[in-house]
């Protein structure tokens, strides 16, 4: 779940929330605190009723057809391109700084290879491939996060002066993208297939101490070293600023390089997430979800989908795109969540 | 299980297909030229504007030292100049390791298109960690400077902007990066390191004050290592404390320095500068007696004030702001008009220095 929290670091939500540092990105991050934290302590209410299952699971003896299929239907379509943005993103990343000269279809095919391999795999195992990226990958990251908060270029001044803005009304882009940064434990509807005791509170403390220094490291880091009045102009601030730390004594001195690599793994493990859960939902609305001609089917879908991202997409275009595509999410989630919620009420375990 | 393997198969055999398709897009080391420099000069009387000048690095062979080669192209943009020096070299170009950003003297004393520096932060192969520095008399003739020490080229300027050979208070290094930021940022100015090439041999303790345009002020090494005290990076020096002919002076351990902006309703606004600074008496025209210490700091602490105060007001009237002034009265006030405020307030703002010294001990001599 808190893939979703590191992913977020570096491509789309810190672009959107620095683009409207004066004009309430502030008090859309302080917003998107109770929201995200409300959303998530709902969504997980209503599936603790439900262990071990999953959405298609309880959805399985619906009696409205139709009805489920809808959801079922809408949710896959949000998931999907979740983990497409992701993937065109970093996709762009990579063939900027790493190899400019190899086509974009090459860096995207390697992906896929592995993605469509991962995805198919039992959920138990897309957990626990999880978790080892994870545990490999977060303590460099700290200590990167940590290099950059003590380091001397940090202006604490143009932080402050970011901060000052404080009191300006909020924007829904900015609530819209700050409130993605929670938005990882909508993966229960189908993780919950391996949750089998409650979720605990404390989780919820960690979860909020975590999301609030995460959402301020995004959003304040690159104001820190490239300014206030400048960091919007950089395309992918996080990435400019990774450059921008010097390791004097490791064996690379660019900083870019180690963090391209940690990233590449865990964008890789987020878009895998969540095209495992829309593949998972997908096959719950199969009558026969053990059909596997129709899920290789689904998974090319994928591919054909994302080799066209790739080819129609350019970078400029899918930041706008993002931008809607934060709002869509975001209202969509809150319509999601509180229904599921009014529905497990009334319904018994 | 059999479909995994089966899926597990087809992937490894789709990869290695891509790993030898992907070699395509790389260039061999040996077919690279690594750019360890550039220089940015005006172009003498030419038809075009500037006079882009790289420094190349031919790879060492066994034993022998290092040699470079220096490619320079009139242009009136950096692209264009890039583009024909291609055409003078046989192997592709890499900006790779391009770690030093020269600007000639010329091109700073007048106002500066942003595109020259644009450039530099808009390539993605350029390191935003590269050091920006000013030239004189000329950018070129900087990257020509060839120290009998060097070992790769351009490596003795590396050393010595990175602060890990000498370590030195007359010298303020300047990252890209951060120069972007500070001729974007109202309220900081930009200071870049100018680098004097000699013979055979850099001198680099002077700098120049930027506005947001063009250079405006040229500061001396003493005022130099004063200004470095403000920053975090600023490396030790030597204060040297004259009264009565008398003259010692004090080895810098520690020092720092604060400031406070006020602005009362009703008085001149000022800002308060607290220095503190910790050193050791290393050299005295005079016998240093132990038990007048404390009036060595006063006397000390007197002329550090003063010259701080100096710098300031000559900082001041340039109508510059490399310390930060601005940003810091931004960031603490919380007005839309705080920027234009600032902008009235700053050229009648008044310094009140504070120093504080403490000698800690007078060396191994009493």
């Amino acid at each position: 779940m808190f893939i979703n929290m590191l992913v977020n670091v570096i491509i789309f939500v810190p672009k959107t929330l620095i683009e409207y540092r004066y004009d309430g990105a502030i008090m859309g991050i302080l917003l998107s605190i109770p929201i995200g934290l409300l959303l998530s302590f709902l969504y997980s209410k209503a599936f603790s009723k439900f262990p071990g299952q999953g959405l298609p699971d309880l959805l399985a003896d619906s009696k409205h057809h139709r009805l489920k299929l809808l959801h079922l239907a809408s949710i896959q379509v949000l998931w999907f391109s979740a983990g497409l943005i992701t993937l065109l993103g970093f996709i762009d990343i990579l063939s900027r700084f790493i190899n400019p000269e190899a086509p974009k279809l090459v860096i995207l095919s390697i992906y896929l290879a592995a993605i469509c391999l991962i995805i198919q795999l039992p959920t138990k195992k897309v957990m626990d491939f999880l978790e080892i990226v994870l545990v490999l990958n977060a303590p460099l990251i700290t200590f990167i996060i940590f290099k950059m908060f003590t380091s001397n270029y940090l202006n604490w001044d143009s932080i402050l002066e970011v901060g000052t803005h404080i009191f300006e009304w909020p924007n829904l882009q900015t609530t819209a993208a700050a409130t993605y940064v929670f938005s990882g434990y909508t993966n229960i509807i189908i993780f919950n297939r391996l949750f089998k005791e409650k979720v605990k509170s404390r989780n919820f403390i960690v979860v909020l101490v975590l999301g609030l220094f995460n959402l301020f490291t995004t959003f304040f880091i690159p104001i820190g070293f490239h300014g206030a009045d400048g960091t919007q102009e950089y395309l992918y601030p996080w990435i400019t600023t990774a450059d921008s730390l010097r390791l004097v004594f490791s064996p690379i001195e660019r900083v870019i390089f180690l963090f391209l690599m940690l990233y590449m793994s865990i964008s890789l493990m987020s878009v895998v997430v969540h095209w495992h859960v829309a593949l998972e939902l997908i096959k719950g609305t199969f009558k026969d979800a053990k059909n596997k001609k129709k899920n290789r089917m689904v998974v090319i879908l994928f591919v054909v989908m994302s080799v066209a991202g790739v080819l129609f997409i350019n970078s400029t275009l899918l930041i706008k795109l993002t931008v809607f595509w934060f709002i869509f999410r975001f209202g969509s989630e809150i319509i999601v969540v509180v229904l599921t919620f009014l529905w497990s009420r009334r319904r018994t375990a | 299980l059999k479909s995994l393997l089966r899926w597990s198969f087809i992937g490894l055999l789709i990869s290695s297909i891509l790993v030898f398709l992907g070699g395509c897009g790389f260039k061999d080391i040996e077919k690279r030229f690594f750019v360890v420099s550039i220089g940015v000069d005006l172009a003498e009387d030419g038809p075009k504007k500037y006079l882009i000048s790289l420094k190349l690095a031919i790879p060492a062979v066994n034993d022998k030292p290092s040699e470079f080669i220096i490619v320079s192209q009139e242009a009136d943009t950096i692209t264009e100049a890039v583009r024909i020096i291609k055409t003078k070299v046989d192997k592709e170009i890499d900006f790779g390791h391009a770690k030093v950003i020269v600007f000639g003297n010329d091109i700073v004393n007048q106002n500066m298109p942003p595109n020259l520096y644009y450039w530099f932060t808009r390539r993605r192969d350029i390191q935003k960690i590269a050091w920006v520095t000013i030239g004189k008399p000329n950018a070129l003739a900087v990257l020509k400077v060839k120290p009998k020490f060097e070992e790769h080229p351009s490596n003795a300027l590396f050393l010595s902007l990175g602060g890990e050979g000498s370590e030195t208070a007359y010298l303020m290094s300047e990252f890209l990066f951060d120069m972007k930021k500070k001729f974007k940022e109202k309220g900081l100015d930009p200071i870049l390191p100018i680098i004097e090439a000699k013979k055979d041999i850099f001198i680099i303790n002077t700098v120049g004050l930027f506005n947001k345009k063009r250079m405006k002020l040229r500061l001396g090494p003493e005022e130099t290592k004063l200004l470095n005290y403000f920053t975090k990076n600023g490396r030790k020096g030597a204060v040297q404390v004259t009264q009565d002919k008398k003259t010692f002076l004090i080895d810098v351990q520690k020092v720092k320095i604060k400031y406070k902006i006020y602005t009362l309703k009703g008085k001149t606004p000022f800002i308060k500068v607290t220095a503190d600074l910790t050193g050791r008496i290393e050299e005295a025209n005079f016998p240093v007696e132990n038990d007048r210490i404390s009036s060595y700091e006063r006397a000390a602490e007197h002329i550090f004030s003063k010259e701080l105060k100096k710098l300031l007001v000559k900082i001041q009237k340039a109508d510059v702001d490399p310390i930060g002034f601005g940003l810091r009265y931004r960031a603490h006030h919380f007005n839309k008009d705080d920027w234009e405020n600032w902008t009235r307030i700053y050229p009648e703002i008044d310094f009140k220095v504070q120093a504080k010294v403490q000698i800690e001990d007078t060396g191994l001599i009493e």
